[in-house]
């Protein structure tokens, strides 16, 4: 069975700078304020979600094993 | 109003922060008629203008239907008009999907973890080299001797550029960012450097397909070889990387030396807790920022505080006034190296957020920790200080110090 993850989106730091959502766009879309959400994190693997998280520019996006509670990212 | 509208003017480069400020709270959307350009100064306006590019196109060379301001020669139309071309092939200077087809082959190797890894050692080294050397000399300019070598050595090696040439890609950087200055004549400067800088960098991409080597140059390079970009976007592109690499970081250094030399107890503090040095660097960054602002063109009708912008009105989004706005930072016009949190702009944000964000702060951070913790004493040796007359950047002409 595939890990599940905890992802979420820190908005004291995100900058809208949209690798996320380039990087895996069935995880992470922009809201209102545009800056970006973790919408569906089953969405794709967790080496892209991974991969979207360690290319953010300001290490916004926070991964972790939704059973474990394991800290994956940063 | 009563502000004047020449954004060029000696006070304005002097002391950019008060003329905003009052734009700021008079008027946050305002319309400069000499320049034909909406000056947006809020932060909130700001933020909002950075995050919604489909308003706010980039592509503001290849988007412009009015002539430049200031006036230039007439005779320089045709350079105007390659000046305009090729700096359109910047990343910088395009909306998407020609700005996301340029910066993604780049962006990977631009990770904090990545930055981290490679850049952290080598920043140490070269400051402890530059140090070791102006040691002896008990005087110095920090911006030639000190602020200026450590980003260049970055990233004339991070591109693959020789070293020895490093004087060289300073001065040629400098005269490509003619292009902001008044003087009429300002476009030969530029184009003359664009062309020189293209000679140079033409061979080493040759090379770099046929050997590539752990660079930006290979990395490029690689770019053109798949088909992603042209060989003048390539070309383009590195000139903005060595720009972009050195001459914003050079003021980072030099305006953050200067302000904790003009606030002595904030020195001591840094110098007797050197773990405060990330939250300075963002205060720094804040407080007096090398980007003074970021220019955009209008791509649709819309409307901001209240006024009515139109399709291809020019727009300046003023960063450093932001960056000053007490509706989001308390005491802004304060200096302040514990404050947090700390949003500033002095990166942008959305989509053109910098991309070379983690270096720079890097870069900065070691840099004034190495000024506070390991210069000897010193005093300044100018009373007033200058700064170029640029639209875009902060940057001091010189900050001469002398050991006490």
């Amino acid at each position: 069975m595939a890990r599940k993850l905890r992802v979420w989106v820190d908005h004291n730091v995100c900058v809208g700078n949209t690798m996320c959502t380039t990087i895996a766009p069935k995880v992470f879309a922009l809201n209102d304020q545009r800056q970006s959400e973790a919408v569906n994190p089953e969405g794709d693997t967790v080496e892209k979600i991974l991969d979207a998280a360690e290319n953010c520019p300001v290490s916004a996006i926070i991964v972790e094993d939704a059973e474990t509670g394991e800290r994956l990212f940063p | 109003m009563t502000v004047h509208e020449d954004l060029l003017a000696p006070d304005v480069i002097e002391d950019p922060y008060s003329y905003f400020g009052r734009l700021r709270e008079e008027d946050p959307v305002h319309w400069n008629s000499l320049y034909e350009t909406w000056v947006i100064t809020r932060y909130a306006d700001v933020v909002w203008s950075l995050r919604h590019p489909e308003f706010f196109s980039s592509e503001v060379f290849l988007r412009d239907p009015k002539p430049p301001y200031p006036p230039i020669l007439d005779e320089d139309e045709g350079l105007y008009d390659f000046n305009k071309r090729y700096l359109s092939h910047w990343f910088i200077r395009r909306d998407p999907p020609d700005h996301t087809r340029m910066r993604r082959i780049p962006h990977l190797q631009f990770s904090p973890k990545y930055i981290e890894q490679r850049f952290r050692r080598m920043v140490q080294d070269i400051i402890d080299f530059l140090v070791r050397e102006f040691d002896e000399r008990g005087r110095m300019d920090v911006i030639q001797d000190f602020a200026a070598p450590l980003p260049i050595l970055v990233i004339a090696e991070w591109l693959g550029f020789p070293k020895e040439d490093r004087e060289f890609l300073r001065q040629s950087s400098r005269g490509v960012l003619s292009v902001d200055e008044a003087a009429a004549d300002r476009n030969e400067r530029t184009a003359k450097a664009l062309l020189t800088l293209k000679e140079y960098i033409n061979p080493f991409i040759e090379e770099r397909a046929a050997h590539p080597q752990d660079d930006l140059l290979s990395l490029m390079a690689a770019g053109e070889r798949e088909g992603t970009m042209s060989r003048d976007e390539v070309v383009g592109n590195l000139i903005l990387l060595l720009i972009a690499g050195h001459q914003t970081t050079i003021n980072l250094i030099g305006n953050g030396a200067l302000a904790l030399m003009r606030h002595p107890h904030q020195w001591d503090q840094l110098k007797r807790d050197p773990s405060l040095i990330v939250k300075a660097t963002e205060e720094i960054l804040r407080y007096d920022g090398p980007v003074k602002r970021a220019p955009r063109i209008a791509a649709a009708d819309f409307e901001l505080g209240g006024k009515t912008i139109r399709k291809s009105e020019r727009i300046l989004i003023v960063l450093s006034s932001a960056n000053r706005d007490p509706r989001q930072f308390t005491d802004p016009d304060t200096l302040n190296i514990t404050r947090y949190p700390n949003r500033h702009v002095a990166f942008g944000g959305g989509l053109h957020h910098c991309l070379g964000v983690n270096l720079a702060r890097l870069e900065g951070q070691e840099a004034i920790k190495a000024l506070v913790q390991r210069f000897p004493p010193f005093r300044l040796e100018m009373e007033t200080l200058t700064y170029q007359p640029l639209l875009n950047l902060r940057a001091l002409t010189c900050l001469p110090i002398a050991w006490k």
